[in-house]
């Protein structure tokens, strides 16, 4: 084969899309991408991993008598380029060949632009040895704390540079930056073991974003914290009222509001395996997902969140729109394909896929629960008998997202409107509109932290998606809470 | 295996073109260690929802990671460009990491020679299922699930995959890997079926026969009803035990058993499970989804981890297994659960000899939520039927469960032989359905 040389992201994607042209496709475009990706990760006082990860290729998407057809390579030659853009032509007409109906694209306008999130230190610039140092320190004076036996500690960072050109015109480049840090100590004391993690969130910035989080200064808290959650009585089950953080709050939104306000999981996309929703669009602006002080808002326009990349996969912008207005369910997350399905003439710029390889799909927007008026003071005041829970524990909902049973990192008791002490195995489980309906209070603006995911699991073959799930502190109440452990 | 890759474009990098690129990693390198790992893949997949196809994607992805050590310090690059100078660049991005690292005090060089079994991993006619016999195959499932007017989703997935290990120490390994898959979820209204199959041959995916199982099975789930929550006697079917039995394997880690983070801590030699069970790895049976060697290069062998209840192996990693001086680490790639024979019955006579109880096809989003006595939750998922003297009586509504495979596999009160199963969030596994009375099902969902 013959390599091309230099940088010629431009001719390749001209020579793809004419081959896309000559083919009679209604639609065509190419995403060619160059990710960057830093680990490093050290457990038990060691680092036990350094990788470079260096991922280029080419995916072309042809849309032919209304079927999609999508091939992707990571061989930069002057052959490889034209078969696989051939391939996803063939790949297209052989999906027509089945379908009794044909796909629609919404209209859009062309745009022609670059997309550079902010960043003031590149991560990548960085000196290793300063994160590495960084990382056994905090290791270290972890294992200095009486009963703390396993440590992890570790930094992220993801530079994506990535050209979206379309047959219609669109050309659009991009320079994505992310960047995250967390470390985990694990207590053995009588016993019995607990872990408690620190995590700064994922945000499309610069390592500024690390340095910020100060690390050091958080050691002796998680430590602590982490011995007094191993000697922590074992929750009561029963009802509580709950206070979330905005931490545990982000995946609360990501698995009850997130995926089920998923177009195309609602149309049944995802129905062999993430699932469907319950949240079908005939509910669409009449059903009550929650609580009047439930407002639920897509905003993929907020510098740093994920999925604010000036431009989804569609080439569509991203945009701000609400899913739930005081408690009324009133929006989906969609691309050009499903929007019509609901009468929408306009995506909504969620269309996004993992990498090159991978052709995109609907993804959760920046969805986030918009602050009230509150302070986590008075949230936590007027609970008589509560629980309060920051972080991530473990999670599990049904196909549907109905059913939902959370966990979370660290759990108080709250008694006469005063936090008091830990408690451990706190599972809570419900009925995902039944549980917003008991939301009554959510925390200011000043409470509001932006914490997201990179490993949103959806498709077939598998992709992960990133985005961030602004919240506030909240308040539910009277929610069943049971024991993490097995029944007697 | 040394099977011939047949020439179907796009070729996959060879046993000699690996040769090579491992020559040029070796001479760039300035490193005390050097280990080349190659994965290079073609892989194509259709997906259809609502009986129409919504994906049919093709992809060829080839990754080369790079590992260079000096002494104790080491780092690793890896990319999927190979035009003119990545080898060299890549090397350099690993060597660049290792010489600033700090030491790792577990780091230890590439295994030298290793001798690898001959597994079936390769089957020439999951390579020749191109673009086209992956959509026809497609069609036969949309076409039953027309038939029956139902709405069918699902894909169809072949893969071809070459891989490569090969380092400095002289290490090298070499083996092709195929892969088909076909899964299928029928629905109508609230009711589901399912059905899903992997397997290294495509001609082994029983496309038509499996799809007209999920569409019974969705059939049959027509009417729901909801029973309370509590503890009932459950059949499990394999896809239901594969979830199980993968919610415990990830516990056997060594570094947790020896830091007493482990439910089994202190149990090595000591029962663990139903006496009469036994836990193999299985990479020589022809239906599993064999390799020969893992991504470090370390031969993959039948093992035994659990013999007659008794806890007899530990997961190593490479460092402690040299500090206690193992010298041939146990796999688990290939997990076969069987029961003695002399106790096994058929799923028919385990739904007969319950009196009341639930018939669960499969389980869904398990996760752990307690380390300590390793404590799984998860919903049940794609047909869940009420037992009722011995009979299958109804259909019910999803359930969540809460309870811990290690109590549930002490309780096995029948089994069958076992089965080729896989669940979308575990791999392959043969293991029997179990009975297991007292499971605790936690609520019970809206559908």
């Amino acid at each position: 084969m013959t390599p091309l040389k230099g940088p010629c992201w431009d001719e390749l994607a001209e020579l793809a899309l004419n081959h896309v042209r000559h083919s009679g496709a209604e639609y065509g475009d190419i995403r060619i991408q160059h990710i960057d990706t830093q680990i490093i990760s050290g457990e038990d006082q060691r680092i036990a991993n350094i990788q470079n990860i260096q991922d280029l290729g080419f995916g072309v998407r042809v849309l032919y008598d209304g079927a999609w057809g999508f091939a992707a390579s990571s061989i930069f030659s002057i052959e490889e380029i034209p078969r696989v853009a051939e391939l996803a032509v063939q790949i297209a007409k052989g999906s027509a060949s089945i379908n009794q109906t044909r796909i629609q694209l919404t209209a859009e306008p062309i745009y022609q632009g670059t997309v550079k999130t902010p960043w003031k230190l590149n991560p990548f610039d960085v000196p290793l040895e300063d994160k590495t140092a960084l990382l056994l320190s905090v290791m270290g004076l972890l294992h200095q704390h009486p009963g703390i036996v396993r440590s992890q500690a570790s930094m992220w960072a993801c530079r994506d540079r990535k050209l979206f050109v379309s047959m219609d015109g669109a050309h659009l480049s991009f320079d994505l930056m992310a960047v995250q840090g967390r470390f985990e100590a694990t207590a053995l004391l009588n016993g019995r073991f607990a872990s408690r993690g620190f995590n700064t969130p994922h945000l499309r910035t610069g390592y500024e974003l690390l340095a910020r989080a100060n690390f050091l200064q958080e050691v002796s808290r998680v430590a602590a914290q982490a011995r007094e959650k191993a000697n922590a009585p074992s929750v009561h089950p029963g009802a509580y009222d709950l206070v979330l953080d905005p931490e545990h709050l982000a995946l609360t939104i990501h698995e009850s509001c997130g995926h089920p306000s998923e177009l195309d999981r609602a149309l049944g996309y995802e129905a062999n395996y993430a699932g469907t929703s319950f949240l079908t669009p005939e509910n669409l602006g009449h059903f009550r997902y929650g609580s009047s002080q439930v407002n639920l808002i897509a905003d993929n326009t907020e510098p740093e969140t994920l999925a604010a990349t000036g431009f989804d996969d569609d080439g569509v912008p991203c945009q701000r729109w609400e899913i739930v207005r005081e408690g009324l369910f009133v929006g989906y997350c969609t691309n050009r394909e499903v929007a019509t399905t609901i009468g929408d003439i306009r995506s909504r710029g969620s269309n996004r896929a993992e990498s090159w390889a991978s052709i995109p799909m609907v993804r959760i927007a920046n969805i986030g629960l918009a602050p009230g008026e509150a302070t986590l003071d008075q949230l936590l005041s007027e609970v008589k008998r509560g629980i309060y829970i920051e972080g991530h524990g473990s999670y599990s909902i049904d196909q549907r997202r109905y059913n939902f049973q959370f966990g979370g990192d660290a759990f108080w008791l709250i008694e006469n409107g005063k936090r008091t002490h830990m408690l451990r195995d706190v599972i809570y489980h419900g009925i995902t509109p039944e549980f917003w309906h008991r939301c009554d209070g959510v925390a200011d603006a000043n409470h509001r932290g932006r914490f997201g995911f990179i490993t949103c699991g959806k498709g077939q073959p598998g992709q992960a998606g990133w985005m961030t799930h602004p919240a506030s502190h909240a308040r539910f109440r009277t929610i069943q809470v049971i024991q993490g452990q097995a029944m007697p | 295996m040394s099977a011939k890759i047949l020439n179907n474009w796009p070729v996959l990098t060879s046993r000699e073109e690996f040769e090579f690129l491992t020559d040029l990693v070796l001479r760039h390198s300035t490193g005390e260690h050097a280990c080349v790992t190659l994965h290079d893949h073609h892989s194509g997949t259709v997906r259809f929802a609502n009986n129409q196809v919504i994906q049919h994607v093709d992809t060829r992805k080839m990754r080369f990671l790079v590992t260079i050590g000096f002494g104790k310090k080491h780092g690793t690059a890896s990319t999927t460009n190979l035009t003119a100078g990545a080898v060299r660049e890549t090397v350099q991005r690993a060597e660049s990491l290792a010489r600033v690292t700090p030491e790792d005090p577990e780091f230890l060089p590439p295994p030298g020679r290793q001798h690898y079994e001959s597994w079936p991993t390769f089957r020439p006619e999951t390579l020749e299922a191109n673009v086209l016999g992956r959509l026809q195959l497609a069609r036969d499932a949309i076409e039953q699930c027309q038939a029956e007017q139902v709405q069918g989703a699902g894909i169809l997935t072949s893969t071809m995959t070459t891989v490569g290990v090969a380092a400095n120490s002289g290490l090298f390994a070499y083996e092709p890997r195929t892969e088909a898959r076909f899964s299928l979820t029928a629905q109508i209204n609230d009711a589901s079926g399912w059905t899903a199959a992997v397997h290294r041959s495509i001609d082994k995916l029983d496309v038509v026969n499996r799809s007209l199982l999920a569409i019974g099975n969705c059939k049959r789930g027509k009417g729901s009803r909801e029973i309370s929550a509590g503890r009932y006697t459950v059949v499990l079917q394999p896809p239901a035990v594969v979830g199980l039995l993968n919610g415990m394997l990830g516990a056997l880690d060594v570094k947790s058993y020896e830091t007493q983070t482990s439910p089994f801590s202190g149990k090595l030699h000591q029962p663990i499970i139903d006496t009469r069970f036994s836990l193999h790895n299985r990479p020589d049976h022809p239906d599993m989804l064999s390799c020969g060697f893992t991504r470090e290069g370390l031969p993959v062998n039948r093992v035994t981890w659990i013999e007659n209840g008794l806890l007899r192996q530990l997961a190593y990693d490479r460092y402690t297994a040299y500090q206690k001086g193992i010298a041939l680490i146990p796999m688990l790639e290939s997990p076969c659960l069987e029961g003695e024979v002399r106790d096994q019955c058929t799923l028919e006579q385990l739904i007969e000899g319950t009196e009341r109880g639930i018939l669960v096809t499969n389980f869904w989003y398990i996760r752990a939520v307690n380390r300590m006595d390793l404590t799984l939750t998860g919903m049940t998922r794609d047909g869940t039927f009420l037992i009722e003297n011995g009979k299958v009586t109804a259909p019910l509504r999803n359930f969540r469960f809460h309870d811990s495979p290690i109590r549930a596999f002490q309780t096995i009160k029948g089994y069958t032989e076992p089965q080729e199963a896989t669940s979308a969030e575990s791999g392959k596994m043969l293991v029997p359905a179990l009975r297991i009375p007292d499971f605790y099902f936690s609520s019970v969902s809206t559908f």
